[in-house]
């Protein structure tokens, strides 16, 4: 795992604007845009330090913002989740966005476009996935959000099919099925395509490093230098 | 020098010849300050005054304001601080001048930031009251006055000047950092303002909620005790307050809780040594870290060090109690200690003074997505409280003493599970680390069947065997 502020596939320009003063300067704005919607056209590419850069140039420059791109980013962090990345975003956005009273339904104003997208991180963050996409479903406002992000839906089953993989070996089928939001055919080909087995009415996981959950004992490491004194002394003992 | 939450009697009282120093300053600033204009540290012009005067304005730019200072001397301010940092920066070559004290150079950028701070919340609360519209209307007329641009141009500026940065990598390469510093960084005064100046750009991209680049600008730093920043106590303990709560906010509780420890417990270490004012000044940040550290160790339960510990329990003893066990009860207290501990965060620019409502204070917007983290992990210590009786459970029989849907409890397992994954430090840069199991407790489910382990922590040998060992010389 690379540290957080490193993406792979990362084009040389952004990185050096990251990297230099340049990553205030309200001009590459536009650049920076146009990398988020290359994340969003993309399903597999992701920079959440460069867009946390830029939600950093809106914040320092509000006439640039453009709500749509502010989105687009919010979407692309909701599919790395349990990561913090969708908080992050949070902090560097305007601070009445996350308040009830500034947004009213259909208002078609960020607040409420933020508000919507945050309760969706909290039933991710809560491990509700049954709920998220009755949630995604309940309104088109949703179907609007998530238009620009291609593949959104696959990508969240891949990582819900993660999260689940590392807790458990064995998982009743209808409940699995509900939290992937798939059925028939298509449920089949997922879950093989994971590697997981379909007996009967469960679907078993291999066993991996998380799902083992074995014991351990944690043994002391223990280090020459921790007798350095030690032996230090032993030679300054007079003959 | 002292810590500044908007407390009066946190701050020392300035020297009486110092205020009226100040006042002069002031005046002349007043008098210099033109309206408008967008290149903030040229609009003053350059000082090629007496040395009465530049000794004056060094002396000024450390020197806290009065707590009821008026908008006025706040602009006055803002200006002497262009000034000072105009001479320095672009006079011809690098200026010769006296600093008052080793630890001025840290004063100044303290007392610099502190006063951005303090203007942005200031500005921020006006404009949410919308009731003092004399103010309002001074605020509208000088909305570049504490901008974020010129704030952020002042600390960058001094970096690189002094190359700092160059200065500091080579160093970590175990060579002589002065070979790198050239016609600036060479001298003390610099050097030491463009040190602190990365000091001061962690905390202020801490400030504006941009923690991740917080915790990257300390990449040319290395934590230890042999930093330059160990030497000022005051710059010490900033330091590590602003990583600890950054790693915190990226949800890094066992690397917050390191950054923690350390200085708290470097302090009750040395508060033998420091009973002075710089001492007495600490005492509140000292206060804002040990409920911080109840928090993280809340979310990651965590041997403490015993003096820690200790510390932690008369303070916070019931507090800390409640926050351990979780559950909705504990959310006003999470929110309280939350507010008490956190950084008086700002927003940068001008707020929309038309539409007062949305002017809202950034602690609250903070406060806002911290609490949603905590309510979606509040029933973990619940479920670890269970577990850690059995090796294997039945789902359904748990929800049942838990009084709650099977399905609820999935959700609240799959949750802990998730969280107890985190990434920690190790070495290199802040923000590296490897994502590792943090809790002692692992389990796995099997349709409705959990499946319990635990990490146990064998005997610790070699400290009781070099003690023993010690005593037979």
């Amino acid at each position: 795992m690379g540290p957080f502020d490193y993406a792979q596939d990362r084009p040389e320009n952004i990185d050096v604007i990251l990297n230099g003063l340049d990553r205030y300067n309200p001009e590459t704005t536009t650049t920076f845009q146009d990398y988020v919607m290359v994340q969003c056209e993309n399903s597999a590419f992701y920079d959440c330090y460069a867009n946390l850069a830029l939600l950093k140039l809106y914040q320092f420059n509000p006439h640039l913002t453009r709500d749509e791109t502010i989105t687009n980013i919010l979407v692309k962090a909701l599919t790395v989740f349990p990561n913090p990345d969708f908080s992050l975003c949070l902090s560097l956005l305007p601070t009445h966005v996350l308040q009830k009273n500034t947004a009213s339904a259909g208002d078609g104003s960020l607040a409420e476009a933020v508000q919507k997208l945050n309760s969706l991180n909290n039933l991710l963050a809560g491990a509700d996935y049954t709920a998220f996409w009755e949630k995604l479903d309940s309104d088109d406002l949703y179907a609007d959000l998530i238009a620009d992000v291609s593949g959104f839906e696959d990508s969240m089953r891949v990582r819900i099919a993660v999260t689940v993989g590392q807790a458990v070996r064995e998982v009743e089928k209808g409940l699995l099925e509900s939290w992937l939001n798939l059925q028939g055919p298509e449920f089949d080909h997922f879950v093989q395509v994971f590697g997981w087995e379909i007996a009967g009415d469960s679907i078993k996981v291999p066993l991996n490093k998380e799902n083992k959950a074995e014991g351990t004992i944690v043994t002391e490491n223990v280090k020459f230098e921790q007798f350095g004194r030690l032996i230090k002394r032993a030679y300054e003992q007079p003959a | 020098m002292s810590y500044r939450n908007g407390d009066t009697a946190a701050r020392a009282p300035a020297d009486e010849s110092d205020v009226e120093e100040e006042a002069l300053v002031n005046d002349y600033r007043e008098q210099v300050r033109y309206d408008g204009g967008l290149d903030e540290l040229d609009r003053v012009t350059s000082l090629s005054g007496s040395g009465q005067d530049i000794h004056a304005q060094l002396a000024a730019a450390a020197t806290p304001l009065e707590f009821q200072a008026t908008l006025e001397t706040k602009f006055a301010s803002y200006d002497n601080y262009c000034s000072l940092f105009h001479f320095i920066l672009n006079s011809d070559g690098p200026v010769d001048l006296e600093v008052p004290s080793y630890y001025w150079a840290w004063d100044v950028i303290d007392e610099f930031i502190y006063q951005f701070n303090s203007f942005c919340s200031y500005r921020q609360k006006i404009a949410l009251k919308a009731d003092n519209l004399e103010e309002i209307q001074l605020l509208r007329d000088n909305p570049n006055t504490w901008g974020c641009y010129s704030v952020l141009n002042v600390l960058y500026s001094l970096i690189q000047r002094s190359q700092i940065s160059e200065q500091l990598a080579a160093m970590k390469r175990g060579e002589e950092g002065s070979l790198y510093a050239g016609e600036y960084g060479n001298r003390p005064l610099y050097k030491m303002l463009g040190y602190f100046s990365i000091i001061g750009l962690l905390r202020v991209h801490c400030l504006l909620g941009d923690f991740s680049l917080a915790l990257k600008t300390l990449d040319d730093i290395e934590l230890n005790k042999k930093a330059m920043f160990a030497r000022v106590m005051a710059a010490h303990f900033t330091t590590y307050y602003y990583v600890g709560f950054s790693y915190m906010m990226m949800r890094r509780y066992a690397d917050a809780i390191r950054m923690f420890s350390h200085i708290l417990v470097y302090v009750s270490r040395t508060k033998n040594f420091q009973k002075n004012a710089q001492y007495d000044s600490i005492t509140k940040k000292n206060d804002q870290m040990y409920a911080l550290i109840a928090i993280c160790v809340a979310f990651h339960p965590t041997r403490l060090d015993d003096t820690i510990h200790t510390a932690l329990r008369e303070k916070y003893g019931e507090q800390f109690n409640r926050l351990q066990r979780g559950g909705p009860e504990a959310l006003p207290l999470y929110e309280e200690l939350f507010r008490s501990a956190c950084p008086k965060f700002i927003a940068p620019t001008p707020p929309d003074f038309d539409n007062p409502e949305i002017n809202i204070d950034p602690v609250e917007h903070h406060l806002k997505v911290f609490m949603d983290e905590v309510k979606n992990n509040m029933w973990s210590p619940t479920v670890k409280s269970y577990l850690k009786l059995y090796t294997t459970m039945d789902l359904k029989k748990l929800a049942g003493f838990l009084e709650v849907e099977p399905d609820k409890l999935r959700c609240w397992l799959l949750v802990n599970k998730q969280r107890s994954r985190q990434v920690r430090w190790s070495e290199g840069g802040l923000l590296e680390g490897e994502l590792i199991n943090s809790s002692d407790l692992d389990y796995a489910m099997e349709g409705d069947l959990i499946h319990v382990s635990e990490a146990k922590v064998g005997r610790r040998l070699v400290d009781w065997y070099l003690r023993n060992l010690a005593r037979t010389y």
